[in-house]
């Protein structure tokens, strides 16, 4: 007999239209440079044009003096400023002394050197040209492998190896499954250096009033920002405000304190007038943080049945000239993530930490994932064309089973839920694996060179337990239902452009029985919303979620006893906006329970008035999403283009809030995958000079070289919040990248070809398909 | 980054933005996509923009005496929806529906195309190959040249200072021809890393050549290997010999000759199945 | 960036040796250059007004003779900075006979920095290239204006 299961009607789990979309399309959202403000002053910064050189001296005169410059500041001026803050901490790590303006030594080109402010900004950029510095131009290195070669130019001068940190992990015996290998694989495997590229530059604006600076600035940690630009500048931390406007996208790069946000906040209160920078694009690729910029050493130890038993690594990370917020804990990420999905028991790696005379690396999108999955997942495709094995095979008998979980990894992690094989069978059904492979056959006979590519992936994210994340991982939120029924979200995650506007009304409205239009979600503002972590690794809704959620559950326990006074009920029930007498059937409204706890002319028994309740919520672990990619490419033998014919995304991010969000979120970070697979590449000539200084020449995709994403998903919940859900911002980049080489280097395999380092340019594929037609 | 402050005309006529040319360090201003980027980066800090979009008479495609006059100002997205084109001159439209991106061909103009002479521009390629002229007004007097005189290298045009190209006269092509552009995009400005541009007719055949070097220029050896043998593959394969290939990161000398022939040999390919 | 080339001059090796030693020589023959101020043995300083397209730039900085070996060989160093960025060239110039004529052999290394290096990259190459050739061709110019003497 057929049974109807009535699910009641959520908004959680529909495809909703994002409630912040319409101010975003039609230009009416305020980001930072929307900014104006009586008698505002522009700054713009001097910046080396050396990667490396002392400074002799820095003559401001005519600068100075330029009308309509109102100061001009140098190293010497902000000698008071503290030091721009690394937020990570590893043993024995070298942390060079980094102040908002050079001082005496410039480390990489477009290190700032000097301030000026003027009445606009073109004064201000006309000034810059007057500034007159003598530079001793030092010989420089912009490769870290070279920075780590005897006899190469030191970048800080007191630590001539060039070496800031090595690190070293292990589990199980790797020593012991390497020597009982049947078969061992070695590659050397770059991640290149990228730049995140978020289309709205970095901008702050700064204004000293009546005791109080205010900073706003497009920042994805505004609160972290406010404590640590507090203590660079000095200031009281209940004196800063920190105020994040809409922000045009961060992808990591702007989950950062960098020199600018403290040196305007200097400014304000030296000039007394509020302030502006912003960002040019070359400012931005030559001065905001850059991503990626790993060489990596792998060999993989298995048994002749594909049986994987270690996994080792040698990761050389090109850390630049200093460390940013999270510089050298980025290649630690990918430490913990390199066994994969897979069984891996027995793994150890280590870490080199290079200083090069480069702006520094730290987060960007994946953040030391993408790396660690790219890898892995290269290894196993070379060992499975080693054992002659089936790429798919070869992963289905290494995952970790759906019934390991809790599953604890050779790198201290503890995996909290999974079904690793079900992705990956359903993108296999998605692209018909068995005739794709027969077309493939077909197209081989016939000279083509297609290729099918798969990447299974997982990833940490959820960040994080807080004894696992520098400056904490848990997350606040508060909910207020106002006097007149509305409700109002305040999340300490500070979402920009990733929706939370939208989910988060959908989890309170379906909580509190409100439509979502009843629902505004407030962020960004120290002044108005509690402290909290922010926005970054996959931790928006997966940890600000769970938060919003217990703070509802402590809210709903405050409506109850409300509802209760006032049904005059010792038996009351909240749901669907309504307090229910369980007796009477009486009922009321949640808007007349706001209003009575605001008027407060009664009040059940030990209560406050008012409706609201905060939460900060510690997670008790990451979570861990994974998925399955397939990239089915053909390449152009004549030229080596590569097209990818098919690009099959199949995500699990446990339960799925909005999938309208979560398909935005992986079509995103699929073409940003794509983009370090086939196109972006931050380019350093010998002498440490970004030749990719300007869009013109770094290659983010456009929207006429992206292939349609077949986007699905599988959901497995995590155990680890009450709302089942992960995280699915990096997911797409992270899964990709390795989909699209695996592909590719499938194409070319029978030609001899083995692996290719991204990106791969069609020279590149050209050179080896010439090289391999000769062999 | 932002430009200099500089001067700023919009001429009414001709003659006026002659004279404003004439004094200081005056440039032409016509859709900008080249000159104001490198304004904004100071790479170029010109004391006046002399701006003919309000010029009377620079735009528009009329057929005249067997010739299509295009206005300098004409847009490189009027040039690729021209249907007088299209069906007269098609592998100007093609070549022009090949430039940048829908924001670039709405504002670029053929006439700032040809004076600004980008060795990896793409007009060139098909100028060549279409046989096209230009027309040049100075005070007082006006000028004809073959495009192929008129480009004289690098970034390197016969343009005199003070002098405004007024527009480009392509012949109408004859019953039968047939005409390619194949274009490799440099995919961070989608500029071309080498383009071809074929064009045959009875047996004979026209081939330009951009951004394999300095400048474009017309194949000539390939284009007499054609016509001596009808072997498509030999003449593309002579298309980059002796020719001091550029290299960037985006593409080797090496690279860059491999594809020139590669892309001749498709153009060529294509022309003549277009041809009859 | 590696560059590299060879050009014929229409004069006997000695003679296109001294030309390429002659500062006045070179002043006029570097494009945009005016003249070449002598600021010690074989060294001079230089004023460049380059101007490609659009792109106008003031160079100043040093022309530097070096490792002569008269008549068929020396390196020239030439260093300049301006607004728009700087610039480092380092050729060896090799001169070889060739009855009347004398073949000029160029090689080295031309590094380019701040503005100019990460913006105009595309056009560094082609620029240079075409600053050689016009250089060569002024050359040539002058060789055809002066009799032998
Ligand atoms: C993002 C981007 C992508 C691009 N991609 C391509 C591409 O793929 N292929 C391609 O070919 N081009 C490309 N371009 C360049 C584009 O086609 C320009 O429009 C063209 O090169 C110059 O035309 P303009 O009308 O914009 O000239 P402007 O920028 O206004 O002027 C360019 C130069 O020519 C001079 N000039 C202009 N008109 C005249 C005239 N009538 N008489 C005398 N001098 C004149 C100006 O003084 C200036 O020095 C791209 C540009 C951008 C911004």
């Amino acid at each position: 007999m057929a049974t109807t299961i009535t699910k009641p009607d959520t908004l959680v789990g529909k495809r909703i239209k994002r409630k912040e979309d319409p101010r975003l399309i039609t230009g009416t959202a305020t980001y930072v440079d929307d900014i104006q403000m009586p008698g505002m002053h522009h700054a713009c910064i001097l910046r080396s044009p050396h990667a490396a050189a002392r400074i002799r001296s820095i003559n401001t005169h005519a600068a100075a003096g330029h009308p309509g410059v109102v100061a001009v500041f140098t190293g010497a001026d902000v000698a008071g400023v503290g030091p721009v803050p690394c937020g990570a901490s590893l043993p024995g790590l070298r942390v060079p002394h980094h102040s908002i303006l050079a001082k005496d030594r410039v480390y990489f080109v477009g290190h700032p050197v000097a301030v000026v402010v003027a009445r606009d900004r073109y004064i201000a950029t006309d000034a810059l040209d007057l500034i007159e510095v003598d530079y001793d131009v030092l010989p420089a290195v912009a490769d870290p492998e070279k920075a780590l070669a005897p006899g190469a130019p030191a970048v800080h001068p007191e630590w001539p190896d060039n070496i800031a940190f090595t690190y070293h992990q292990e589990g199980g015996e790797p020593d012991k499954a390497f020597a009982e290998a049947e078969v061992v694989v070695k590659q050397r495997i770059t991640s290149q250096r990228l730049i995140p590229t978020a289309m709205e530059t970095r901008g702050v604006v700064a204004e000293h009033r009546a005791g109080q600076l205010t900073i706003w600035s497009s920042t994805q940690i505004p609160h972290l920002m406010r404590t640590l630009v507090a203590m660079m500048l000095g200031v009281p931390e209940n004196l800063l405000r920190v105020v994040t406007p809409e922000v045009g996208g961060g992808f990591g790069s702007k989950l950062n304190v960098y020199a600018e946000e403290a040196l305007m906040g200097f400014v304000a209160m030296k000039i007394g007038k509020p302030v502006k920078w912003i960002e040019s694009r070359r400012e931005n690729y030559l001065c905001t943080i850059h991503g990626r910029g790993h060489v990596d050493y792998y060999e993989i130890a298995a048994r002749k049945d594909g049986t994987v038993l270690g996994l080792k690594l040698k990761l050389i990370q090109d850390l630049g000239a200093y460390h940013q917020l999270l510089t050298p804990a980025i290649p630690t990420l990918s430490v913990l993530m390199m066994p994969g999905l897979y069984r891996f028991r027995n793994v150890s790696a280590d870490i080199i930490g290079a200083f090069t005379n480069c702006v520094p690396t730290d987060a960007y999108r994946g953040a030391g994932r993408p790396e660690a999955t790219h890898g892995v997942e290269r290894m196993m495709d070379l060992l499975a064309v080693e054992l002659k094995a089936d790429p798919a095979e070869i992963r289905l008998k290494n995952f970790i089973g759906a019934d390991e979980f809790p599953y604890a990894t050779a790198t201290g992690l503890s995996y909290d839920s999974g079904d690793y094989a079900k992705p990956l069978k359903k993108a296999l059904d998605i692209v018909d694996y068995h005739h794709l492979r027969q077309e493939q056959a077909r197209a081989k006979a016939a000279g083509r060179l297609m290729g099918v590519g798969l990447s299974t992936y997982g990833e940490i994210c959820a960040f994080g337990p807080s004894p696992a994340t520098p400056a904490g991982g848990w997350e606040s939120a508060t909910v207020k239902v106002e006097p007149t029924g509305k409700v109002t979200v305040m999340t300490g995650a500070s979402p920009h452009g990733q929706g939370e506007e939208t989910t988060f009304a959908q989890i309170a409205a379906d909580e509190l029985g409100v439509t979502m239009d009843d629902v505004t979600v407030i962020h960004g503002d120290t002044a108005v919303v509690q402290y909290g972590i922010g926005t970054f690794g996959s931790r928006g809704t997966a940890v600000g979620g769970p938060a919003l959620y217990f703070a509802i559950q402590e809210l709903k326990k405050k409506i109850v006893k409300f509802g209760a006074m006032l049904l005059d009920s010792d038996d009351v029930s909240f749901s669907g906006g309504l307090c229910v007498c369980n007796k009477s059937g009486k009922t009321v409204p949640l808007a007349a329970i706001a209003g009575a706890s605001y008027r407060a002319m009664k009040l059940p028994a030990g209560e406050q008035p008012g409706m609201m309740a905060t939460y900060f919520w510690e997670p008790p672990n990451f979570a861990f999403p994974f998925g399955a990619h397939i990239a089915v490419t053909e390449i152009d033998r004549d030229t080596g283009q590569v097209a990818i014919k098919r690009y099959v995304a199949v995500d699990d991010c446990g339960k799925i809030i909005n999938p309208l969000l979560v398909d935005g979120q992986v079509h995103g970070g699929v073409v940003q995958g794509i983009g370090q697979a086939l196109y972006e590449q931050a380019v350093y000539d010998d002498n440490g000079q970004l030749l990719t200084g300007e869009l013109t020449d770094y290659a983010i995709p456009k929207a006429s070289m992206v292939p349609w994403i077949e986007s699905s998903h599988t959901e497995t919940p995590s155990p680890v919040n009450p709302l089942g859900v992960k995280g699915v911002g990096e997911a797409g980049t992270i899964g990709c990248s390795p989909a699209v080489v695996n592909s590719v280097v499938d194409a070319l395999s029978h030609l001899g070809v083995r692996h290719i380092d991204m990106p791969l340019t069609p020279e590149r594929i050209w050179k080896l398909i010439s090289a391999g037609g000769r062999a | 980054m932002i430009s200099q402050s500089f001067e700023y005309s919009a001429p009414r006529t001709l003659a006026e933005a002659l004279a404003l040319l004439a004094g200081g360090d005056a440039k032409v201003l016509a859709g900008g996509m080249s000159l104001i980027p490198m304004m904004k980066l100071r790479l170029a800090a010109p004391g006046r923009l002399v701006d003919l979009s309000r010029v009377p008479g620079l735009t528009g495609i009329r057929e005249q005496g067997g010739a299509l006059h295009i206005g300098a100002m004409t847009t490189h997205y009027e040039v690729e929806s021209s249907a007088v084109l299209r069906a007269k001159c098609p592998l100007l439209a093609e070549t022009a529906s090949a430039i940048g991106d829908v924001q670039v061909r709405n504002m670029g103009t053929i006439g700032g195309s040809a004076a600004h002479a980008d060795p990896a521009a793409d007009y060139p390629a098909a100028l060549l190959a279409v046989e096209a002229k230009v027309t040049l007004a100075r005070k007082g007097g006006e000028r004809t040249l073959a495009f192929s005189d008129f480009l004289i290298d690098t970034f390197t045009t016969a343009l005199e200072p003070g002098e405004i190209l007024t527009g480009v006269i392509v012949p109408v092509e004859p019953a039968g021809a047939g005409v390619s552009y194949q274009k490799m995009l440099q995919p961070a400005s989608g500029f071309a890393i080498v383009g071809v541009a074929a064009r045959v007719h009875n047996g004979s055949v026209r081939i330009g050549v951009t951004g394999l070097s300095g400048k474009a220029f017309r194949a000539a050896a390939a284009e007499k290997i054609f016509a001596e043998t009808r072997d498509v593959q030999k003449a593309a394969a002579a298309v980059p010999l002796g020719v001091e290939a550029n290299s960037d990161i985006h593409a080797s000398a090496d690279y860059r000759r491999h594809v020139a022939a590669v892309y001749a040999a498709r153009a060529l390919n294509a022309a003549l199945s277009r041809a009859s | 960036m590696k560059i590299g080339g060879a050009y014929t001059l229409a004069v006997p090796q000695q003679r296109a040796y001294s030309l390429l030693q002659d500062p006045d020589v070179l002043a006029q023959c570097m494009p945009g250059c005016d003249h070449l101020t002598r600021i010690a043995d074989n060294e001079y300083e230089m004023k460049m007004k380059m101007a490609i397209s659009a792109v106008q730039g003031l160079f100043t900085g040093t022309v530097r003779i070096a490792d002569s070996h008269p008549p068929s060989s020396f390196r020239l160093i030439v260093e300049g900075s301006g607004k728009v960025g700087f610039m480092k060239g380092d050729g060896l110039l090799t001169l070889m006979p060739e009855a009347a004529s004398t073949e000029v052999r160029y090689e080295g290394d031309v590094q380019v920095g701040g503005l100019i290096a990460g913006v105009g990259k595309r056009l560094i190459d082609v620029t240079a290239r075409l600053l050689i050739k016009r250089f060569f061709e002024k050359l040539a110019e002058q060789i055809a204006l002066q009799p032998a003497p």
